[in-house]
């Protein structure tokens, strides 16, 4: 295990992404890649350098081979295109009963978490235990 | 199957020996048919609907009796048959179509009936002919009160179905209303809980002390206050979408100089514009602008809200603002043309409407409550104008329109919006 972890942030929601991206960096032992580039974000996880990634469902400036694509099948991808265990974290406003099972079963993700996401501790717990679980 | 009148016939024991006789007695009764019609109707303004019902006057009651001898006349002609049912079914329909209650008409039948058995007195004196007549005469009008009270069933029938399919549609209608609600509050919903995000997020961490300096410090109290600001922006345009559809919304009308609206509005945009490096363009200076009739805060938001949906949608190019006196006489109409994402045509109604976008992630993206453009057309609306959308120049990009009256006067007045108006394009 590195003495950094980096984490994946792909949200469309700037200031979303800023709050996740200070909360795990000021509790230490990660650093974070924001990005809504596929060929960015393929490349990344391609070469082994990411150790878990936060996915946003609804993804509106991310296209892949010329198409919109969701959380749920980048998901899929990354799950597919990493040379090594790739945890990740799917985190939604879908938050409506059975949205939980439905999406996990759907992208393969390893975790969920409902938006509003303002613990900043709480978001911090959740990819350490995805870590941990390594 | 079997037609009802050939059924009740049988039952009633109603043969050819009696209809044979109905037949010879016709022209012996003839005369009494007008007493009988007057006995009937005499009975008829005692009817608790009477005065709903009889509004022809003398002419009516005359049209009505004429009809109850005709009737009668058919008691004694003898044929019995399914054009015979169908009439007396006719008349069935009429009375509950005109509110005369079942039990009424029944007991003035009974009325009738008797005045018929006193004609049959003086007509046939010899006992042992009159109660044959009475035996038939009696079979015949049960046969017709079996048929007046089956087409009275077969009126209300029609009516309770009718009455049905209108309360089904209703019913769709509300089931329709409450899943807009219901859609409408699972999105308010999820566009407040956006910008909470980020205010309780970034709140705790200062409160947590998890900022580097005083600098941070500032930098994330600006995110709060911009996504404070969002919210509010978003609860107003809630409330301001309330009170239009619930009528209402309170218009300050007056003559207004619309140089100076749109020059206190085109600053409020042009710090986006820049930061996009978009070009703004008011050609709106190339004429003098007459005076409209508008609710200057109105006229502002609506203004504002198109010209930031223009910057908001416009990744590079022009956002440029024009005015038009010719295309429709008595109105100005202002336009705001961008060189943006442009909007596909069979979309062009719906993002009128409450939370629908051409793309909803995508507004979500570029913020906004997805509800300025529904209030802004009916803010337009309001005022008298017209609110449209067309393609950019170039095929790219969008073209939106407004028009506002031209003033006659200077008067100022006070417009209360209606619901019935404001409703009347959802």
């Amino acid at each position: 295990m590195s003495s950094t972890h980096l984490v994946l942030i792909v949200e469309d929601h700037a200031l979303v992404a800023k709050f996740y991206r200070m909360a795990l960096e000021r509790a230490g032992g990660f650093t974070c890649l924001v990005t809504e580039n596929i060929s960015e974000i393929l490349e990344q996880v391609e070469a082994s350098k990411v150790d878990a990634a936060i996915l946003d469902v609804s993804l509106t400036g991310t296209e892949w081979q010329g198409r919109p694509i969701d959380g749920v099948e980048l998901s899929q991808l990354l799950k597919k295109r990493s040379p090594r265990r790739l945890p990740i974290l799917l985190a939604t406003a879908h938050a409506m009963a059975g949205d939980r099972e439905r999406l996990l079963a759907a992208s393969g993700a390893d975790d969920y978490l409902e938006k509003p996401v303002y613990d900043a501790q709480h978001l911090v717990d959740k990819v350490r235990r995805l870590l941990s679980s390594d | 199957m079997e037609s009802f009148v050939q059924e009740m016939k049988r039952y009633l024991g109603l043969n050819e020996e009696d209809a044979e006789l109905l037949r010879q007695m016709g022209p012996r009764m003839d005369k009494y048919l007008p007493g009988m019609a007057d006995r009937f109707y005499a009975q008829i303004p005692l009817h608790p609907n009477a005065a709903r019902v009889l509004t022809g006057g003398p002419a009516q009651i005359e049209r009505l009796k004429q009809t109850l001898r005709e009737w009668a006349r058919g008691l004694f002609s003898g044929v019995y048959d399914e054009a015979y049912a169908e009439q007396r079914y006719h008349v069935g329909y009429r009375h509950v179509r005109a509110g005369l209650d079942q039990k009424y008409v029944i007991s003035a039948m009974g009325n009738v009936r008797t005045y018929l058995s006193e004609c049959l007195l003086l007509e046939y004196p010899a006992s042992d002919e009159r109660l044959r007549c009475a035996r038939s005469l009696s079979k015949i009008l049960d046969l017709d009160l079996n048929l007046m009270c089956e087409s009275y069933m077969h009126a209300t029938l029609q009516n309770l179905r009718s009455l049905n399919a209108q309360l089904e549609f209703a019913n769709r209608e509300l089931d329709q209303a409450s899943k807009t609600k219901d859609e409408f509050l699972a999105h308010t919903s999820h566009e407040l809980r956006t910008p909470l995000n980020s205010i309780l997020g970034f709140t705790k961490l200062i409160l947590d002390g998890l900022c580097k300096d005083r600098d941070e410090e500032q930098e994330l109290l600006r995110d709060v206050y911009a996504s404070a600001q969002h919210l509010l922006g978003i609860v107003n345009d809630i409330l301001d979408l309330g009170r239009i559809e619930a009528g209402k919304m309170s218009l300050h009308i007056e003559s207004l100089n619309p140089r100076d609206v749109l020059d206190s509005t085109i600053p409020l945009v042009s710090v986006q514009a820049t930061e996009k490096a978009l070009n703004l363009v008011d050609d709106t200076r190339r004429q003098k602008l007459p005076l409209v009739r508008a609710d200057e805060v109105r006229f502002r938001q609506i203004l504002l809200n198109l010209l930031s949906n223009s910057v908001k949608f416009t990744p590079q190019g022009s956002v440029t603002l024009r005015s038009d006196l010719a295309s429709h006489p008595g109105f100005l109409r202002i336009e705001v043309e961008d060189t943006g994402i442009g909007i596909p045509e069979e979309k062009r109604e719906a993002v009128f409407q409450k939370f629908v976008q051409v793309n909803v992630a995508q507004v979500r993206r570029q913020g906004g409550s997805g509800l300025g453009l529904a209030i802004t057309r009916k803010l337009v609306q309001l005022m008298g104008g017209e609110i449209g959308l067309d393609n950019g120049a170039g095929d790219r990009g969008t073209l939106v329109w407004f028009t506002l009256p031209l003033a006659a006067g200077s008067a100022t007045d006070d417009v209360r919006a209606k619901p019935a108006e404001t409703t009347a394009s959802r």
